[in-house]
């Protein structure tokens, strides 16, 4: 598994997009931006979203009717955001696939983080016509929030466990 | 373990002459910028590998609320974004988490900038950087005051789009400023 990951990363680390990426002067921290862009429009409405199904700030609107709002660009930032963070993946393939805090990030919290926000996503339109959401959803809410600072924590730790 | 903490050195503030050669930038900046620098508290926080990770979680999480929370509701000024809802309702409702995050994201983003401030002080990019992100809170306060009066006229204004526009593309400006402070100088 370990010998596949490190010759997958540098097959991909030597493509010529991600040697682009890599090599030149300004696409390096222009394509970070874009990563960061994208996360804003992602973990914003996420989190507004979250804090909607914990029951905070509902006075005016029930969760299901904001999370109907914010679907469409909920998704466009998550496009923008895994573009973006594929190209900076290509541009150094083989160190990420060995970083521990990488492999958390993308191996377990990432994938952990999403299906709830599906469930969420879905489940809201039973659960949130009520300002005071059920328990359930809470719990839910609050989990999927966690999750996320969980993926940004895996994240700023990369350079530490590199 | 990348540590942040810069070597200690002693500094006589009765001096007026500085150690560290920084041209003729304002004797008075650099000073703050060492007093800040060499601070207890800051090198404890950001000398702590984990205080230090944490303050950057933070810094990157209320980031993301505070540009996600205003860009929604400057595309939704647009017209491009939740048209199936009224404008001030969405600001209404995303506009007290973009506030709650810009406080964490000063609170942390300070605490960053105090760790290694005389580096930061002289550096022209970080300049560029602060100055757009003042921009773009103004424009912020501009939205927040004009979307419940734009929603009363029968269409958003053009001038009120042009705004909503500007804040947007500010705070894209802000992000591409921030990632060229490390990238252009090697500071962060």
């Amino acid at each position: 598994m370990h010998g596949f990951l490190l010759s997958l990363g540098h097959w991909l680390q030597t493509r010529s997009f991600a040697l682009a990426v890599a090599e030149s002067e300004w696409a390096y921290p222009f394509v970070q931006a874009t990563h960061f862009v994208g996360l804003s429009l992602w973990v914003g409405t996420n989190v507004a979203l979250d804090l909607s199904l914990l029951g905070v700030g509902n006075k005016h609107q029930a969760p299901a009717r904001l999370s109907a709002a914010l679907l469409v660009w909920n998704w466009v930032g998550f496009a923008i955001a895994i573009t973006g963070g594929f190209l900076l993946f290509s541009a150094s393939a083989s160190m990420y696939v060995t970083n521990v805090a990488f492999l958390t990030k993308l191996g377990v919290l990432i994938p952990l983080a999403l299906v709830l926000h599906i469930v969420n996503q879905r489940k809201v339109r039973e659960w949130g016509f009520n300002p005071d959401p059920p328990f359930v959803a809470k719990v839910a809410g609050a989990t999927e929030l966690l999750l996320w600072l969980c993926v940004v924590t895996a994240a700023v730790l990369i350079p530490y466990a590199g | 373990m990348p540590v942040r903490v810069q070597v200690l050195k002693k500094v006589d503030f009765g001096n007026a002459g500085c150690s560290i050669p920084l041209g003729d930038f304002p004797n008075m900046l650099v000073h703050l910028g060492e007093w800040l620098q060499h601070n207890s508290v800051v090198v404890v926080l950001n000398g702590t590998a984990w205080t230090a990770a944490a303050t950057e979680v933070v810094h990157y999480f209320s980031m993301f609320v505070l540009v996600g929370s205003i860009a929604i509701v400057d595309l939704r000024v647009l017209g491009v974004a939740a048209r199936s809802q009224s404008a001030s309702l969405l600001a209404e409702r995303l506009f007290p988490w973009m506030w709650a995050a810009l406080a964490l994201n000063v609170l942390s983003g300070f605490l960053m900038f105090a760790g290694a401030a005389l580096s930061y002080i002289p550096n022209s990019t970080f300049h560029v950087k602060v100055t757009v992100v003042l921009l773009a809170v103004v424009f912020g306060v501009i939205v927040q005051w004009g979307v419940p009066k734009w929603d009363h006229l029968p269409a958003i204004p053009a001038w009120a789009k042009l705004v909503a526009l500007v804040s947007l593309l500010l705070w894209v400006g802000a992000i591409i400023a921030g990632v060229e402070v490390p990238a252009l100088s090697g500071i962060g």
